[in-house]
């Protein structure tokens, strides 16, 4: 029990609605916790994953459990913006009179399950970002604002590359992570084969309001963070950029670009939702150092020689951490020099 | 509003700053007992100079030196913050207490933050204090023995004497004797005084150090061999190393170009006939077919050996040799030793020939010896050592010996096809011997007709032939070609 009553009420929503979600989702326990720290830090969350691996059953599942509204788009590269933001149509009232009327595309939406994402043309793609960023779109020079909170979970697949649009950096800066789902082990795979091949039915109940998800929003940012840590922070966004005095060799040698503020922004958020999940009331190391690679895998761009290389950018990321971080403590852990 | 730190917290983070001092003071107190001992050794190294005080300095300065860093390493300042993230990464309290001593003073706090204070504070409380601060031994800890245990051998050791710090003389013997005769010098006196003889040293040494000493043109003195060549003009004449160094260059070179120089045993040495002739020759001693069984047996016995060791044939004929000097039969000892050196003759000219070219007529004349023609007639041209067809070595009673044999001059010789006869070649000759129709050539007849085109026209280059003769030799050659 700790001091705060709402921390407590964040913690127990945050364990319920994971528990919601599990209840249909076998393993993946650390997909749902990004998920849901996404989803509490006001971000949005690009899952990348093969397909049958329960990406966008996930998202549903996590939607149901959600007193919000949802709405799915397949993207595909016939898909336009106007599908998804909406358009004016032409509408004729009782007395016979015919005005535009604005319909409203599945954007207007709290939950979006943008599906199979990089399928879309880079314009239907770039539609998103205005909505994503400023949470709200331009239709017909009518800003219109959309439903709060608002929360884009996006899939793609990384091995059917034929036909997609890799999406452009500035859209991918607008997700708060990146996560990679990967293939279950085989006793989450016989729970699977279990829960989904036999005759049960399986009721996802809703633990949590829009207004309450809004709350532990601004609770997040309530949460402290120490100087150092926030060091930290910046030290490791700061290494990711070739350019910088202090970088490691590996960025100077594979990275063409680091991470944009928003990736610290992304660390320093997901941290704090991260520790009141585990009911601290601040941000530690560890939870900057376990977020670095979901926040900013997206957002490092490798150069020509990483690409050909083939270098992991989750490896890369865990280098850079670990050189920030002996940045960050030299001359202060050796105490007696 | 400033909330008052929990004490749990500032106790904590005190402890920890305390620890710290402690380890720090341990750090600098061995580095300042390092360059303590290290200047510890100046004084006991200079002890004949200090005398009582290098003692109780060689004590004193590592002393000072640990005393002073330990102090250093106390008064330094420990900040709390840096003290509560030890505490943090010590007892795993996840930053609460460095996050909580920052915001909890912050006026930007947030109600959180009580929270977490209270928070910490809780947790601190049920820590199990202890020591988190690790200890860390500076370099010259691990070198800190070298300069103690040199100290103390030198507080042990009796003092080390200094040199005296005095410049060489330069001085002549001429100077220091006036030196001496003015009873100036003290510190000349032991070297003005004449060296004891020494046995071991080297005399010329001493005739050079005498020898340079004349050239100064002091005056002799007594005992100074030098005056042994004062008349002499060795008196003055210094060694000229230099000339010497030359010649010896010179001699240096020809010992480095020794390939150059004439090998004057490997003309005889390579050749077993040569040897064996020559041997022969010795043994007559200039008389005509005489030589003493004694020696005739040697030479029979070593040609006996070069035919085991290299066979050519003449084998039974020493044999028949050997037999014959036994029975007493002398000439018959000394044909059979003739029969033999023919054979190493042949069988030299044969290893010697460039090509080793065959041909028929060495054939025909093998042959008609088998047939028991025996050895001799115009086919058995040799300009080699013995006999042959020069002035006075052949069986010709010509003065000039025979004309050689040209082309066309027999039937034999016509249409030889690119066989030349054996023995020396000095040079390409065109003596076409054999006959072309009886045997083969082991060569190809269009190389050695090329070759033969080749050494004609360098003759007809070389040579002065009347420039009408030029088409008709081409014309012999090509149809030689066509052939």
């Amino acid at each position: 029990m700790t001091q705060d009553p709402r921390v407590d009420q964040f913690i127990s929503s945050f364990q319920a609605l994971r528990a919601e979600v599990e209840k249909v989702i076998v393993g993946h326990r650390d997909i749902i916790d990004h998920v849901l720290i996404g989803m509490f830090a006001g971000g949005h969350v690009l899952l990348e994953g093969v397909p049958g691996l329960g990406k966008t059953l996930l998202i549903k599942t996590l939607a149901e459990g959600l007193e919000l509204s949802f709405a799915r788009v397949q993207f595909t590269p016939d898909l336009m913006p106007a599908d998804i933001i909406g358009t004016n149509i032409i509408v004729e009232d009782a007395d016979g009179r015919k005005h535009f009327q604005f319909q409203p595309g599945p954007i207007f939406a709290h939950i979006l399950l943008a599906d199979e994402i990089n399928r879309a043309t880079p314009k239907t793609q770039s539609a998103l970002l205005e909505g994503m960023q400023e949470g709200g779109v331009t239709v017909g020079g009518v800003s219109r604002p959309l439903p709060a909170p608002f929360f884009v979970l996006a899939t793609q697949n990384p091995i059917e590359m034929e036909g997609t649009y890799p999406l452009p950096e500035a859209q991918l800066d607008r997700f708060l992570f990146k996560l990679r789902v990967r293939y279950p082990a085989i006793e989450e795979l016989n729970a699977i084969i279990d829960r989904t091949t036999q005759l049960r039915a399986v009721q996802v109940d809703r633990v949590m309001t829009g207004p309450a998800v809004l709350g532990f929003r601004e609770l997040v940012r309530e949460v402290p963070i120490a100087t150092h840590v926030r060091d930290l922070a910046s030290a490791i966004v700061m290494a990711t950029h070739p350019q910088w005095a202090q970088a490691p060799d590996v960025t100077r040698r594979f990275v063409r670009y680091g991470a944009s503020p928003r990736g610290a922004q992304a660390l320093v958020l997901g941290a704090k939702v991260k520790a009141l999940s585990e009911g601290r009331y601040n941000v530690s190391v560890d939870d900057i150092r376990q977020l670095a690679a979901p926040a900013l895998r997206h957002r490092v761009i490798l150069n020509f020689e990483g690409e050909a290389e083939g270098i992991d950018v989750d490896t890369l990321v865990d280098q850079i951490v670990e050189r920030a971080a002996a940045i960050t403590t030299q001359g202060k852990e050796q105490f007696v020099r | 509003m400033r909330v008052p730190h929990p004490d749990a917290l500032d106790r904590l983070v005190r402890e920890i700053t305390t620890q710290v001092r402690w380890r720090r003071a341990e750090h600098y107190g061995l580095r300042g007992a390092f360059w303590g001992a290290v200047a510890a050794v100046a004084p006991l190294l200079f002890r004949s100079v200090l005398g009582p005080w290098a003692l109780p300095l060689g004590v004193i300065l590592p002393a000072t030196g640990a005393v002073a860093g330990a102090l250093m390493g106390l008064l330094k300042r420990v900040s709390p913050a840096d003290a509560a993230r030890i505490a943090d990464r010590a007892f795993g309290l996840d930053e609460r207490l460095s996050t909580a001593l920052e915001w909890a003073d912050r006026g930007d706090r947030t109600p959180l933050v009580d929270s977490l204070v209270a928070d910490a504070t809780a947790r601190v409380e049920g820590v199990q204090r202890r020591q988190v601060v690790r200890r860390i031994f500076p370099r010259e800890a691990r070198m800190l023995p070298v300069p103690v245990v040199l100290a103390v051998v030198l507080a042990l050791a009796p003092p080390v004497p200094l040199p005296r710090a005095s410049l060489p003389d330069f001085s002549s013997s001429a100077q220091r004797e006036e030196a001496r005769e003015r009873g100036d010098g003290a510190m000349l006196e032991d070297r003005a005084r004449p060296l004891t003889k020494d046995k071991q040293q080297r005399p010329v040494f001493e005739e050079r150090d005498w020898a340079q000493k004349g050239a100064t043109g002091a005056a002799a003195t007594a005992g100074d061999l030098s005056a042994v060549f004062k008349d002499t003009s060795l008196a003055n004449q210094r060694p000229d190393f230099n000339s010497f160094l030359k010649k010896g260059d010179e001699r240096l070179k020809m010992l480095e170009q020794t390939d150059r120089l004439p090998d004057l045993q490997s003309d005889f040495t390579s050749s077993q006939y040569k040897m064996v002739f020559r041997k022969s020759k010795e043994l007559k001693s200039g008389l005509r077919d005489t030589i003493s069984p004694q020696k005739l047996k040697e030479l029979l016995e070593e040609m006996d050996r070069l035919g085991r060791k290299n066979p050519g044939g003449w084998g039974q004929d020493v044999a028949e040799g050997m037999e014959a000097l036994e029975g007493g039969q002398t000439d018959r000892a000394m044909d059979a030793m003739r029969k033999a050196l023919d054979k190493m003759r042949a069988q030299d000219e044969a290893q010697r020939g460039g090509k080793n070219l065959r041909g028929g007529r060495e054939a025909d004349r093998r042959s008609g010896r088998e047939g028991g023609r025996g050895e001799g007639g115009p086919e058995d041209q040799d300009f080699g050592e013995g006999e042959g067809m020069m002035p006075g070595k052949g069986k010709s009673g010509s003065p000039k010996g025979e004309a050689s044999q040209r082309l066309r001059a027999n039937p034999y010789d016509v249409g030889v096809e690119g066989e030349s006869r054996r023995g020396r070649k000095d040079g390409f000759d065109t003596n076409m011997t054999g006959r072309a129709g009886k045997m083969s050539s082991r060569l190809s007849y269009m190389g050695i007709i090329g070759q033969y085109k080749k050494a004609m026209e360098d003759a007809i280059s070389r040579e002065q032939i009347p420039r009408d003769f030029h088409g008709q030799i081409r014309d012999y050659f090509q149809a030689l070609d066509e052939k």
